[in-house]
């Protein structure tokens, strides 16, 4: 079946027009997702699919020629560089959106606030219970991604600095993250900030670098864009050389001001000036 | 050792042990089931060698302790006649690997582990037989050392620089000696599609007491008593280069070896009715040198289910003889042949993998007299992984 499927699929294609394939960030997947149905609404000669897996998959897949295209919630690294570079790939990055990675407590949970350093202490297990942080009486669930995750990586490296505690159930993306610290009253979590728009049961909390500074909720857009939310980070898709064809296209889609109204309505922030400049020199 | 680097010393090693709690240990299988026909110049039907191996059995176990530390263990159970049981097991990693905490990107990795010269450590087997220089025996795979080994930034490369026993994976024990082998390898990434290094070591003696050991009688009037037979200067110097274009990639090698062996034996005298009277020590040198091309061409089709690829070497050995080095022409060959493999399943790291290879090499050694000799290799490779999740505390 899954034969007969992929052989329509490729007979569809070479009959009716082309097919990208995008790989990647599990944090991108559904805005990615939402971006393509629009995009192929305007281009129906061209069919995005679009997959998840985490970033370090996504990158792996464009660096194999697997993929034109790669989601990243991280920067590409030095290593995987070198290793498309042999492998003849150049790769290009372009930021297509802005996140406020957005620490999620279950909604029962007085605490609506927490510091850099609180958060980084609670997944390295130095803080166990709520009532340290002043909460409730209750031991800290810890809900976070697995290493393949690009979440997992910038989170380690800009919060928790250092490990992750052992105790740290490893999920396999967002949405089940969700889920988890929905159901489960001692729960953490951190998410993209698609996937806390419109989900009852849970709340982000506000998050100040260091305690005499501001607190700041990912849902104030104009601290995600200023860079004042202290967990703002760009959302990256990485090309094999500069943006050609179809795939161009279907950058300056998401680019655009129709592109970027999907990406405010999925929950994500669009890109600042910037970002647009830096995009344009590429895309030129 | 200065103040500071003791100091960064218990800094990281305090770092580690704090962070140390069991993660995910992963367990792996790679297995290379081949079938080998050997012949010469074609005559396949009347094969010197027709048997069906398991040529490799990786089985690798490993434990990340924490994200910047990691512990390896592979073992190689693999089809050997030298044993009655009808195989054996050969310890092929044993190391720990430790990210560096103020170098992005480089770890320091302690044990049996990959030895970083040419293109032995980059070899994936898209060609089932070996490198170049792991077929001539340059040096061993794998090798006991500490290496640290990394990423420069921007992608512009990677370096490695090791220290490490020197006799490779296969010796440990009294076939060891005190002086150790000294690794650089980098290799240049400065455009896409191109891919320039070189690697070198130098070790002042190799023990290679094992391999080269004489005992007994050679003759009538030498005896080789637990002879001191081992290589001393040794040098190699291999650069490389990979040029990729979409699916047309080419990878290749030049190597250059040269080592003394070392060896002595007893002269034993007699007198006039042949009796042995006495015996003088004879110390002897022996200069050897090396070099080879080794050139990998590959096309992978569009899919990549298929690659087709060709392959050339070329090896010339001479030996010290009286004052000249002299051609040794029937150790020296030029070896050609393709292949191509079948993907039913691509590997990608954390998925198993299935694939079906086949090649053929013809070796002609550079005697004339001697008939060119070719070997047929199909193997099914298939890799399988598991990982087991970290235990809720």
């Amino acid at each position: 079946m899954k034969k007969l499927l992929i052989t329509l699929t490729v007979l569809a294609t070479l009959l009716f027009g082309v097919e990208i394939m995008v790989k990647g960030s599990d944090t991108m997947l559904n805005l990615t997702q939402r971006l393509a149905e629009s995009f192929s609404a305007v281009q129906p000669d061209v069919t995005v699919s679009v997959t998840g897996g985490g970033s370090g998959v996504g990158i792996n897949a464009l660096i194999n020629q697997e993929v034109p295209l790669a989601n990243a919630s991280r920067a590409i690294k030095s290593k995987e560089i070198s290793q498309a570079r042999a492998n003849g790939v150049n790769p290009v990055e372009i930021v297509i959106a802005l996140d406020g990675l957005s620490v999620i407590v279950n909604g029962k949970n007085p605490v609506n606030q927490l510091t850099v350093e609180q958060i980084g202490a609670i997944y390295r297990g130095e803080i166990t219970n709520w009532n340290q942080v002043g909460g409730p009486n209750k031991k800290i669930v810890l809900y976070g991604r697995q290493p393949n995750s690009g979440t997992f990586v910038f989170f380690r490296e800009e919060v928790v600095k250092g490990e992750y505690s052992a105790n740290m159930r490893q999920m396999n993306g967002n949405a089940q993250i969700v889920e988890g610290v929905k159901a489960d009253e001692g729960g953490i979590g951190y998410v993209g900030l698609g996937y806390i728009k419109h989900i009852e049961g849970i709340k982000p909390l506000a998050v100040a670098r260091k305690p005499q500074e501001k607190f700041i909720s990912p849902a104030d857009e104009a601290a995600v864009k200023s860079g004042a939310y202290p967990l703002t980070r760009p959302l990256y898709q990485y090309t094999n050389g500069k943006p050609k064809g179809a795939v161009r296209e279907f950058i300056l889609f998401e680019l655009s001001e129709k592109g970027q109204e999907i990406i405010a309505q999925e929950g994500f922030v669009p890109v600042t000036q910037n970002y647009i400049e830096r995009n344009n020199q590429i895309l030129q | 050792m200065s103040k500071k680097a003791i100091i960064t010393l218990v800094a990281v090693a305090a770092t580690i042990t704090l962070a140390l709690e069991p993660g995910e240990t992963e367990l792996e299988h790679n297995g290379w089931f081949r079938y080998t026909n050997s012949a010469t110049d074609w005559q396949i039907t009347k094969p010197a060698v027709s048997r069906f191996t398991l040529e490799r059995g990786y089985l690798r176990f490993s434990h990340q302790w924490a994200p910047i530390f990691f512990t390896k263990m592979t073992v190689d159970i693999f089809s050997s006649d030298k044993y009655p049981e009808g195989a054996t097991i050969r310890l092929k990693e044993a190391y720990a690997d430790l990210g560096l905490p103020f170098i992005k990107e480089f770890n320091l990795t302690a044990g049996l582990q990959k030895h970083y010269f040419g293109l032995i450590y980059s070899w994936d087997y898209t060609h089932p037989d070996k490198s170049l220089a792991d077929d001539q025996g340059v040096c061993a795979s794998a090798d006991y050392g500490l290496t640290v080994n990394g990423f420069l930034p921007a992608g512009l490369g990677e370096l490695q620089l090791g220290i490490y026993n020197g006799e490779g994976y296969k010796y440990a024990g009294k076939y060891l000696n005190t002086s150790p082998e000294f690794l650089a390898n980098l290799r240049l990434t400065p455009l896409a599609g191109l891919m320039v290094g070189a690697s070198v070591f130098t070790n002042a003696r190799d023990q290679a007491h094992y391999k080269n050991d004489r005992k007994g009688r050679d003759n009538t009037n030498t005896y080789f008593l637990n002879a001191d037979t081992t290589n001393i200067n040794r040098l190699a110097f291999a650069p490389m280069a990979k040029l990729s274009f979409g699916p047309v990639s080419i990878l290749g090698e030049y190597i250059g070896y040269n080592y003394i062996r070392s060896y002595t034996y007893y002269q034993l005298n007699r007198d006039s009715a042949n009796n042995i009277v006495d015996s003088t020590l004879v110390e002897k040198n022996k200069k050897y040198q090396f070099s080879g091309l080794d050139l990998l061409p590959v096309i992978t089709l569009p899919g990549r289910k298929v690659e087709i690829y060709g392959r050339f070497s070329l090896w010339n050995r001479s030996e010290q003889s009286g004052d000249t080095m002299a051609f040794n022409k029937d150790k020296s060959f030029v070896r050609y042949g393709a292949g191509f493999n079948y993907h039913f399943i691509r590997r990608e790291k954390g998925k198993p993998g299935l694939e079906f290879q086949f090649a053929w090499l013809r070796t002609q050694t550079k005697n004339e007299e001697t008939k060119p000799a070719d070997i047929f290799m199909a193997q099914i490779r298939f890799e399988w992984n598991s990982v087991i999740k970290k235990p809720e505390l």
